[in-house]
């Protein structure tokens, strides 16, 4: 970039005087920094600027680690049924998946279970004669963004979805893997 | 070894030892002055030529596979290419300084300075694109999780695919003013304070994403809490942690030699900070190696598609 590049027609000329033994400074303009008379170590700013990352770093990963273990805040209480169902995935890699399955198999309605099911053979069979996969997918949810194969699939996704209030379904697999669903 | 320099970039004030010594022997500055840190050519190239294929790799296998044809993947691309970008710079201004030290190229040519020019924006952009990709794919996360069931009609193909061609607009217009204009603060202050406000914005989205994940294990959960939390606790800032640590000491590095550069060059501290140069662009090259690690392959689709890729190369296998 020009600020570093600096050209200009004075000291061009200075530098191609000084070009004889060194072609490094040609475009040097500002002239011989004097080390002088210096006060702290001269790589003062390298090691400040590399510790201070450090630091930053260190201090965000406490940080990090410090809210989440103190939990959330407050989450609005209209949301907080509606984003219950979806953290199934979530729960499933935090690695208590039976125990949440119950719980959302007690919170939901038994029919609505039986037409989620219904719903999602209903999908498995459209998905059957448009590709060779299947939509297990939907029902392994870890990968619940990954679900749909293609953008025709997702309005009938959400088609079916939306009628009732239901979570993404619980993947009881155990994945190898902690990290969450997001990492994926 | 390699000392000559003439793209825009990397060109610098930097040590006095050697004119000053011919000309005026009351500097004495042998003794205090930094020397220009280099790494060896064949470094350079290594690691350039492995990002970039790293990164080749992955949108190979995006574009093949057509279960990865969704809008996560497609940001995910868009940090592939825009790594892909900062490596093949790289690799471009040694392969311009080589064919310089040969003498096919002439240090002052018009050619030479427009080349250079163009090399430099093809850097910021790099730069712009990765920042706004993390960006996007943060986003797309944050939108899958908190609006998980509209997703797929907030977040269609198409509109990823718009976002995208936005970003990248934005980020090329933005790269060839900032190389044009680089010799103005105006430039470089904005361009200095967009990285962090970036990360921050970034920092936020994810945790408040780990924070609500935190909130409904501990609702589901029987026990108060137990080392399988903790260890998920652990797990969610440890990756956190990478993920931004790793941008913040690839990418800062660099964006601290521009901004001492317009303010302080003669300063001899900023001229010692600003002789570890070639450091800080091979750590920019390795971050388009880190990135690839931390995004891509953490996806068990993506991982397949390369092992039938690459298992498949000798029999021919259907997608």
């Amino acid at each position: 970039m020009s600020v570093l590049r600096l050209i200009s027609n004075r000291t061009s000329q200075q530098a191609l005087s000084n070009s004889d033994y060194t072609w490094d400074y040609e475009y040097y303009e500002y002239g011989p920094v004097s080390f002088e008379g210096l006060k702290a170590h001269k790589y003062s700013i390298v090691i400040g600027f590399w510790v201070g990352l450090a630091v930053f770093v260190i201090f965000m990963f406490f940080v990090l680690t410090l809210l989440m273990k103190t939990g959330a805040p407050h989450q609005d209480n209209a949301e907080r049924s509606e984003k219950r169902f979806r953290m199934n995935s979530f729960v499933a890699d935090f690695g208590r998946p039976l125990e949440s399955e119950r719980v959302f198999s007690h919170q939901m309605a038994e029919e609505s279970q039986s037409l989620f099911h219904f719903c999602i053979n209903e999908l498995d069979h459209m998905n059957k004669e448009k590709e060779s996969q299947k939509g297990p997918s939907l029902e392994s949810n870890t990968h619940f963004q990954e679900v749909p194969k293609s953008s025709g699939m997702f309005e009938e996704d959400l088609h079916c979805l939306s009628k009732f209030n239901i979570p993404n379904f619980v993947n009881t697999e155990q994945n190898s893997s902690l990290a969450l669903d997001i990492e994926r | 070894m390699n000392t000559e320099r003439p793209s825009s970039l990397i060109r610098h004030p930097g040590q006095t030892s050697i004119p000053s010594l011919e000309n005026i022997s009351d500097f004495s500055l042998n003794i205090t002055d930094c020397a220009q840190v280099v790494v060896p050519e064949e470094v350079f190239f290594t690691v350039a030529a492995a990002g970039i294929l790293e990164n080749l790799l992955i949108l190979i296998a995006v574009v093949r596979n057509k279960n990865l044809h969704l809008p996560m993947y497609f940001f995910i691309c868009s940090l592939a290419i825009s790594d892909m970008l900062g490596s093949l710079y790289k690799t471009l201004e040694n392969i311009f300084i080589i064919l310089c030290k040969m003498g096919y190229l002439t240090r002052h040519g018009d050619f030479e300075k427009k080349l250079d020019d163009a090399m430099d924006s093809m850097f910021i952009l790099s730069l712009l694109g990765s920042i706004f990709s993390l960006l996007a794919i943060a986003a797309d996360r944050y939108i899958t999780i908190f609006y998980a069931l509209r997703y797929h009609n907030i977040m269609t193909l198409r509109r990823a695919v718009v976002i995208l061609a936005i970003i990248w607009a934005f980020c090329a217009g933005s790269s060839i003013a900032i190389a044009l204009f680089s010799y103005e603060a105006a430039t470089v202050i904005p361009f200095t304070i967009l990285f962090p406000l970036m990360m921050f914005f970034i920092l936020c989205l994810y945790v408040h994403m780990f924070l609500l994940a935190r909130s409904h294990a501990r609702k589901i959960a029987s026990l108060p809490s137990s080392t399988a939390h903790h260890r998920t606790n652990m797990k969610g800032a440890i990756t956190l942690t990478i993920f931004l640590g790793v941008f913040l000491c690839c990418w800062a590095p660099f964006v601290l030699h521009i901004l001492l550069a317009r303010f302080c060059p003669h300063n001899p501290y900023c001229a010692c900070y600003m002789s570890i140069f070639h450091v800080n662009g091979t750590l920019i090259m390795c971050n388009a190696i880190i990135n690839p690690m931390i995004f891509a392959f953490r996806s068990p689709e993506l991982r397949n598609t390369f092992k039938k890729m690459f298992y498949c190369s000798r029999s021919n296998c259907n997608w």
